[in-house]
C-alpha cells in the first residue's frame, strides 16, 4: 500500500476531491473558496478542476448561503459549506439551529439535510475574542447534529469522507494553526467511521482525553510523565457527537483516574458532558475526582501572554495530571 | 416612510376568465371552501382543547395560494411560513393527515412531530416558523433546480409583510439575483405583523415594487382578494421567471380576517375596519363571478361548501380516532438513515 506525507489542509482537500468525483451532487460553497483558493488554501486548485458550478464563491452573507445550502440539501444536492471561521457561523445561527438539525425530525422524516459545514474552529494566533470561540459545546447541545473534530491528517481525510456520506447535517471542526501539520497517510482510499474514539497512546495510571489541537499538548504531557515512570493513556475523541463513551469508560475502568482537556470554555463544555457520563458509567472505578483543563471564563484576550494563559497548554495539563495522581 | 400608490398588475377579468378552464375554476372555488372550512374547524378544535400550540389561520387570504397553484401547477418547490395549512392542502396533503397533525397524532403529515406551524407535502418544504428563516431554504430549492438543470420548475417562497424586513430575505434576494435562481418570492401583505401595522414596520409601500428595484429584479403587485388578478399575475410571473432565469418579487395585497394567531384578540383594529375587510371576502368574490357567468348556481356553491365541511368534519373524526405517537418512538427519526450506495 502506498503512502504520502501531507498536511491536514491537503488531506481535507483530497477528501472533498475524491467525494466530488464519486458523486456529482456534491458541491462546495463559501467565502473565498474558489478564485482565492480558500482563505486557508483548503480548497486550493478545486475551482480549476471542478469549475464554478461546483466550487462557488459566496457573498459575505452566512445566513443566506448556509440556509441556501440547507434548502439545496433538502431538494437533492449534497453541499459542503466552508465557514472561513466557525465564529462566522453565528451569523447563520438561525439556519443551523432552527433548520439544519431540526428539519428531518420536524417533518416526520420527509426532508433530510445531507450537508457538511466545515472550517476552522477555536483560537488561532492572537485573533481576539470574536474570532476565537470554540463552537462544539453550542452545536453539540442540539439534537440532530453530528459533531466531528479531527486532530491529524489521517482522521481529517477519513472522517470528512464519512461526513459527506453521512446523509445528515455535520458540524466539522478543523483548526487553523494545525492546517500545516504533516502526517504519512495511505494513498489508497479509506474512510474513518463516525463515532469512534481512539486510544492514541496506551497507559495504565491515568486517562487523558481530548480532541483536535489539544491532543498535541496531551501527547507532550504524556511523554514528559513517561520519563518519570508514569504511564498516561491518551484518547482522541475524534467524533464529539455521537460520543464514544464505551472507549472512554473502558480506559477509565483500567486507570481509575482521568483528566479532560478542552480548548473551549469550562462552563457547560464538552468535558462537562463527558465528565458527567464518566461518573455515570465509572462511579465505582474512580479513585479521584475528575479534573478539567479548559479555557478560562473570559472572552479570548488579544495579548499574547494572556492568550497563552487561557488556552490549555502542556504545563496546565501536567499540573492536572499530577493533581489527579496524588 | 416612503409611500406611493400600488401599481397593480393589469389584468382584464373578462379575458382571464375566458382563458381558464371552467372545471379548474369550480375546483379552485372548492379548494378555497376547503381551506376556509378547515381553518374554521381547526380553530374550533383548538377551542375544544384538541389542538395545542399556536394556530395561524389563512382565512381571508385563500385566493392567493389557490390562484398560484391553479396558474402554475404543483410540480415546483414550495416553502411557506407558519401560516401553512392552505398550501399543504393545495399541494395534496389530505385533510385527514392535516387534521391529525393538528391533533398531534401518529397519522399526521409529520407524524405529530411538527404541529400547526410545520405542515408538509411532497413538494412543500414547510411550514417553517421563524419569521424569514424559511426564505434561504426556498432559495436553496431554486439553486437545486438550476444545478440539476430541471427545466420548467421554479421555487415558490411565500412570506409575510413582516418577514420582508428580515436580513434573511434580503440576503436571499441578493443571492437569487446574483446567481439567476428561479425563485419566486411572494409577499402576502396581510397588513399586520402580529399586532404591528405593516406601515409601522416596513419603510416603503408598495413593498415589492420598491425592494425589487434595489435587487434589479422584476416585481408584480397583485390584488390578493381577486382570484383572477392573482391567477393572471402568477401565470405571467412564472413565465417571466422561467424565460429570463431571474428571480421575481410579488406582493399580494390582502388582509387577514382573524388575529395573528388564535390567541390574538385583534384589539389593534376596529370592528368597523374588520367588517369592511370581511365584506371583500375573496371567496364571495369568486363565487359571485361564477354565478354571474352561469358556471355554478347559488345552490351548487352551497353544496360545494357543505361537501367540504363534511370532509373536514370527517377529518376531525379521523384525527380524534387516530393513535397517539407511541412514546417508544420518541427518539426515533432524529437522523436520516445512511443513504444507499449509489
Amino acid at each position: 500500500m502506498g503512502t504520502q506525507i501531507i498536511e491536514i489542509r491537503e488531506a481535507l482537500r483530497q477528501a472533498m476531491d475524491e467525494e466530488m468525483a464519486r458523486d456529482s451532487r456534491i458541491f462546495i460553497l463559501g467565502e473565498e473558496v474558489a478564485e482565492y483558493n480558500g482563505a486557508y488554501k483548503v480548497t486550493k486548485g478545486m475551482l480549476a478542476k471542478w469549475g464554478p458550478e461546483r466550487v462557488i464563491d459566496t457573498p459575505i452573507a452566512e445566513n443566506g448561503f448556509a440556509g441556501l445550502a440547507i434548502g439545496a440539501a433538502q431538494t437533492g444536492l449534497r453541499p459542503i459549506v466552508e465557514f472561513m471561521s466557525w465564529n462566522f457561523s453565528f451569523v447563520a445561527a438561525d439556519q443551523l439551529i432552527s433548520n439544519a438539525c431540526k428539519a428531518y425530525y420536524m417533518s416526520g422524516g420527509r426532508f433530510s439535510v445531507p450537508v457538511v459545514f466545515r472550517g476552522p474552529n477555536g483560537a488561532a494566533a492572537q485573533v481576539s475574542c470574536q474570532h476565537s470561540h470554540c463552537v462544539e459545546a453550542i452545536y453539540g447541545n442540539l439534537p440532530g447534529f453530528i459533531v466531528i473534530s479531527p486532530s491529524n491528517a489521517y482522521d481529517a481525510k477519513g472522517l470528512l469522507k464519512s461526513a459527506i456520506r453521512a446523509g445528515n447535517p455535520v458540524i466539522f471542526l478543523e483548526n487553523e494553526l494545525d492546517y500545516g501539520e504533516k502526517m504519512e497517510i495511505p494513498t489508497e482510499e479509506y474512510v474513518v467511521p463516525i463515532g469512534q474514539a481512539k486510544v492514541v497512546r496506551e497507559g495504565k495510571h491515568v486517562t487523558l482525553i481530548s480532541y483536535c489541537r489539544m491532543l498535541k499538548f496531551c501527547r507532550e504531557a504524556a511523554e514528559i510523565l513517561s520519563k518519570k515512570g508514569i504511564s498516561v493513556e491518551v484518547i482522541d475523541l475524534r467524533t464529539i457527537k455521537p460520543l464514544d463513551i464505551a472507549t472512554v469508560a473502558a480506559s477509565v475502568r483500567k486507570t481509575h483516574r482521568c483528566v479532560l482537556v478542552e480548548e473551549g470554555h469550562i462552563f457547560a463544555g464538552i468535558s462537562a458532558e463527558l465528565g458527567f457520563q464518566i461518573q455515570q458509567h465509572c462511579f465505582d472505578d474512580l479513585d479521584s475526582p475528575l479534573i478539567r483543563v479548559c479555557q478560562r471564563e473570559t472572552p479570548m484576550p488579544y495579548s499574547k501572554g494572556l492568550e497563552r494563559e487561557t488556552i490549555p497548554n502542556t504545563d496546565r495539563i501536567l499540573a492536572a495530571l499530577t493533581e489527579v495522581l496524588k | 416612510m416612503q409611500q406611493e400608490p400600488y401599481h397593480f398588475f393589469p389584468s382584464d377579468a373578462e379575458k382571464v376568465f375566458s382563458q381558464i378552464d371552467k372545471g379548474l375554476l369550480k375546483e379552485a372555488l372548492g379548494q378555497m371552501y376547503l381551506i376556509r372550512n378547515f381553518e374554521q374547524r381547526g380553530e374550533a378544535a383548538y377551542q375544544q382543547g384538541k389542538v395545542g400550540g399556536f394556530y395561524h389561520s389563512y382565512v381571508g387570504q385563500e385566493a392567493i395560494q389557490t390562484a398560484c397553484l391553479a396558474a402554475c401547477g404543483d410540480k415546483h418547490w414550495f416553502t411557506t411560513t407558519y401560516r401553512c395549512h392552505a398550501l399543504a392542502l393545495l399541494l395534496g396533503s389530505t385533510p385527514n393527515a392535516m387534521m391529525a397533525e393538528l391533533y398531534g397524532r401518529a397519522t399526521g403529515v409529520a407524524k405529530g412531530l411538527g404541529g400547526s406551524m410545520h405542515m408538509y407535502a411532497d413538494r412543500l418544504l414547510g411550514g417553517l416558523a421563524i419569521v424569514g428563516g424559511h426564505i434561504p431554504i426556498a432559495t436553496g430549492a431554486a439553486f437545486s433546480i438550476k444545478y440539476l438543470k430541471q427545466k420548467g420548475l421554479a421555487s415558490f417562497c411565500f412570506l409575510g409583510d413582516g418577514a420582508s424586513v428580515q436580513g434573511a430575505f434580503h440576503e436571499s434576494l441578493n443571492l437569487a439575483a446574483l446567481w439567476n435562481l428561479p425563485c419566486i418570492y411572494v409577499i402576502e401583505n396581510n397588513q399586520w405583523g402580529m399586532g404591528t401595522a405593516a406601515t409601522r414596520a416596513v419603510c416603503v409601500k408598495p413593498i415589492a415594487e420598491h425592494f425589487a428595484k434595489a435587487y434589479g429584479i422584476k416585481s408584480y403587485t397583485l390584488d390578493g382578494l381577486d382570484f383572477f388578478n392573482c391567477y393572471a399575475g402568477f401565470k405571467e410571473a412564472l413565465h417571466e421567471c422561467l424565460t429570463t432565469s431571474r428571480p421575481i418579487l410579488i406582493e399580494a395585497v390582502a388582509e387577514r380576517f382573524r388575529g395573528h394567531s388564535i390567541s390574538d384578540p385583534g384589539l389593534y383594529r376596529s370592528k368597523e375596519a374588520l367588517q369592511e375587510t370581511i365584506k371583500r371576502d375573496p371567496i364571495l368574490r369568486l363565487k359571485a363571478v361564477l354565478i354571474e357567468k352561469g358556471i355554478l348556481t347559488e345552490e351548487e356553491c352551497e353544496e360545494i361548501d357543505r361537501e367540504k365541511r363534511e370532509i373536514v368534519i370527517a377529518a376531525m373524526k379521523f384525527a380524534d380516532e387516530s393513535p397517539w405517537p407511541d412514546p417508544i418512538t420518541l427518539e426515533e427519526g432524529v437522523f436520516a438513515p445512511p443513504e444507499e450506495k449509489k
